[in-house]
């Protein structure tokens, strides 16, 4: 970054003489070094997961949840500045209620995810505000099938049939790009992405984890967000280690 | 009163001044351009109305009943309205009286849930919360004389035994082991409490017991409630198999003999 | 059976009296400060407030991840937009409810998590360490027990020449019969159980032995603010 310290970088709503706005550079920033986060659009419904760093071992395990619903169909699942990830999910559970007030039907993801992403990119454009410091994965089903995107800090939004975000990011993207969304059932979904979290999590080792996983799905959840049940969760740990020992295995034969 | 057949059921102005016409202009409030000498005016009475909610306790848990129909006066005019609503894990609301107002109870309860359900703090929305909070949302509008013109029924269980209690239009509650809504109060509520008079008694009933007599209730309901109907919704909360929600109930065995004895009405020559 | 929670914390010391340091929030509920005591009163007053609508609406004490999520975001968004500051404190939410013995810690940053045991404040490191070392035993300690660690952590985070005193520690406790507040010579019977009260220690592991040394209480004057709480969370006894 070049134009670091010209003064460009220090607020919203100035332009660098190339043309880029620095804070929202910056928010990204923030979004690298977090936990890695990631959302499976699956046959008939969506995953997420995310990788919990655990800070300390004084903290209560399998509390402090990282993973939120947004009325009764959307989850949401962030990676970065966790405070303002909590603030963005009270946004979008405005949004639901608005909605429902209005029109006494619950809000359609495509809809929302618009309405999101409008509201962050008005905090790219003012210097009364930062950005937010979080890359959020949404992902829900409404009476138009599954539905899974990712916002950026930027107001930025595509959908995914996978996405990843946070540190382990790049591992995970390559994982997702192998699987085959459109026959994964749910419950594959969700072995595949406790392997794809302890695999990306080879990027931060150092650190202890959690994993915490939820769906949203036709056939397992009637089309509500839930954690997934406690066995299921176990049942995909353990695919995951599985997993992730053979791979280490074959490397290492591989390098014999 | 006014017999003139144009100006039929108005005072007649020889005894009380001429009609003030502002009075149909009297709940247009807010707007200053319709000088209205009246003050704001809000519902005065229900609409379309649904009849009596019946409901009492047994030993496991609470059953409860409404029929389908929604009420526009005498009009027999939508025949599918639900009236119970299952809420949380282990609770239900009946609702009677005006069906828009029953509608936002519906959505309220359905926020409410939505709420809780953002919390993963183990706290769950269990019946007296239920109850409480209606209590205040009901005392709360009536406070402002913008009643929801509604009496509601809470069951559930707490701490394993059977909760029931009730909730009006005016923020008034009471609790006991057989409670029931408009007329059921006058021909269901003798007849449920032969099987459970007090508190005590609840120990002494079945599931079955108690089933028989709400069903016995609907049924002489139906006969004599001209504003009921003899299809039901009827759900019942135990412990061991949680909430149990019939639709479509039928009041069976009806025996309308009696009816030729009834005198006093219609047609017929006393 | 029953669940309890112990925490202990103790209060600055500014010239002749001492700054409390615990505010009740509720007859379950309670929270500890490290920061500024006037941000942590407005937090308080709006954490009383919640506290008093749950029992208002739903007749129902609110729960503690509740009173701690309601603190985070309202903190977030002082953050995030211009024209106000960031709330200058750190606070430690203990509390008893539906679902047992709770402790989180709140940050001005809008974190909140939920531990074990944790302390804040100055020199606060040295009490986490100490905490996170004896870990273990909290799971089996009663609540006597609990509270004497607490204050072993914070006597860790005392300055060389600073002793803990009963003007100077407070302790509170949350158990299912609610939060309770211990103050000046009510926190003695706990101080008596210390072997020592300074941390001048040259790493003695703690002998249980109740050596009283009360002797000096010296009424030093420089300002210190440490809290600690201890947790043991839904323990389960037979008495």
């Amino acid at each position: 970054m070049t134009s670091v310290g010209t003064g460009y970088d220090l607020s919203n709503s100035v332009f660098s003489p190339d043309g880029r706005n620095f804070q929202v550079e910056y928010a990204s920033k923030a979004v690298e070094n977090g936990g890695t986060s990631i959302g499976i659009k699956c046959q008939d419904g969506v995953v997420l997961a995310v990788e919990k760093i655990v800070t300390s071992k004084l903290l209560v395990p399998n509390k402090n949840n990282r993973i939120q619903t947004v009325g009764k169909h959307i989850g949401v699942v962030y990676s970065g500045m966790l405070p303002d990830g909590r603030n963005l999910v009270s946004k979008c559970r405005g949004e639901y209620q608005t909605y429902m007030s209005q029109y006494k039907e619950p809000i359609t993801v495509p809809y929302l995810i618009d309405r999101i992403g409008g509201f962050l990119q008005a905090y790219t454009c003012y210097n009364s505000v930062r950005p937010f410091g979080v890359t959020t994965i949404i992902g829900g089903i409404d009476e138009s099938g599954p539905h899974l995107y990712m916002l950026e800090p930027s107001g930025t939004y595509w959908g995914y049939h996978g996405a990843a975000t946070g540190k382990g990011r790049q591992s995970a993207k390559n994982e997702l790009e192998k699987l085959d969304m459109a026959t994964l059932s749910a419950k594959d979904a969700v072995k595949e992405a406790a392997r794809i979290i302890y695999l990306a999590h080879e990027d931060n080792k150092d650190k202890d984890f959690e994993i915490e996983i939820t769906w949203c799905s036709k056939s397992e959840t009637n089309g509500t967000h839930q954690f997934v049940p406690e066995d299921l969760l176990q049942e995909a740990k353990e695919y995951a280690e599985a997993k992730l020992n053979e791979e280490s295995d074959d490397d290492e034969t591989m390098s014999d | 009163m006014d017999h003139d057949p144009f100006r039929w059921g108005r005072p007649s102005d020889a005894t009380y001044g001429a009609y003030n016409t502002a009075i149909a202009n009297a709940s247009a409030h807010g707007s200053s351009a319709n000088s209205s000498e009246y003050p704001k005016m809000n519902t005065q009475q229900p609409i379309v109305t649904g009849t009596s909610v019946i409901a009492m306790k047994f030993r496991d848990g609470i059953i409860i009943a409404a029929d389908n129909l929604g009420s526009y006066g005498s009009l027999a005019r939508f025949t599918e309205v639900e009236r119970l609503f299952p809420v949380g894990e282990n609770a239900v609301v009946g609702v009677s009286g005006d069906i828009s107002d029953l509608q936002e109870v519906g959505r309220l309860l359905e926020q409410l849930e939505t709420e809780t359900s953002y919390d993963y703090d183990g706290h769950s929305l269990r019946a007296p919360h239920i109850h409480e909070y209606l209590q205040k949302v009901f005392y709360a509008r009536r406070s402002k004389m913008d009643p929801l013109w509604n009496s509601v029924v809470v069951g559930g269980l707490e701490d394993g035994k059977p909760f029931l209690k009730y909730v009006d239009l005016l923020g008034v509650t009471y609790s006991s082991p057989t409670i029931a809504t408009g007329f059921g109060a006058h021909l269901a509520i003798p007849l449920l409490r032969k099987v459970v008079f007090k508190e005590e008694d609840v120990e002494s009933i079945d599931e079955a017991t108690a089933r028989k007599a709400i069903e016995e209730c609907m049924k002489v309901l139906y006969y004599r409630d001209a504003r009921s109907l003899d299809k039901y919704s009827l759900i019942t909360i135990t412990k061991e198999k949680g909430v149990v929600f019939e639709k479509n109930l039928k009041s069976e065995n009806q025996s309308w003999r009696f009816a030729k004895d009834i005198k006093g009405y219609g047609t017929q020559v006393v | 059976m029953y669940g309890r929670l112990t925490s202990n914390q103790r209060n600055a010391e500014e010239l002749s009296s001492y700054q409390k340091k615990i505010i009740q929030i509720d007859d379950h509920m309670g929270i500890a400060l490290a920061g500024l005591a006037p941000d942590a009163r407005v937090l308080s007053n709006f954490l009383r407030e919640k506290a008093m609508n749950q029992r208002m609406i739903f007749n129902r004490p609110l729960s503690v991840e509740k009173a701690a999520d309601l603190l985070a975001s309202k903190a977030q968004k002082n953050t995030q937009g211009f024209g106000s500051r960031p709330y200058g404190v750190g606070l430690l939410v203990v509390g008893y409810d539906e679902t047992g013995a709770h402790l989180f810690e709140f940050q001005p940053s809008g974190q909140s998590l939920e531990y074990f045991g944790c302390a804040i404040g100055a020199r606060s490191q040295a009490g986490r360490t100490y905490l996170e070392r004896n870990f273990d035993e909290y799971k089996t300690s009663t609540s006597e027990e609990l509270i004497v660690h607490g204050l072993k952590a914070l006597r860790e985070t005392l300055q060389q020449d600073k002793e803990l005193n009963s003007k100077n520690t407070s302790v509170a406790v949350a158990t299912k019969d609610g939060f309770k507040i211990y103050d000046d010579e009510e926190v003695q019977q706990w101080l008596d159980k210390l072997d020592t009260l300074g941390n001048a220690r040259d790493d003695q592991d703690d002998n249980d032995d109740n050596n009283n040394d009360d002797g000096d209480d010296d009424d030093d004057s420089a300002p210190k603010k440490e809290e600690e709480e201890v947790k043991d969370e839904d323990k389960m006894e037979t008495d």
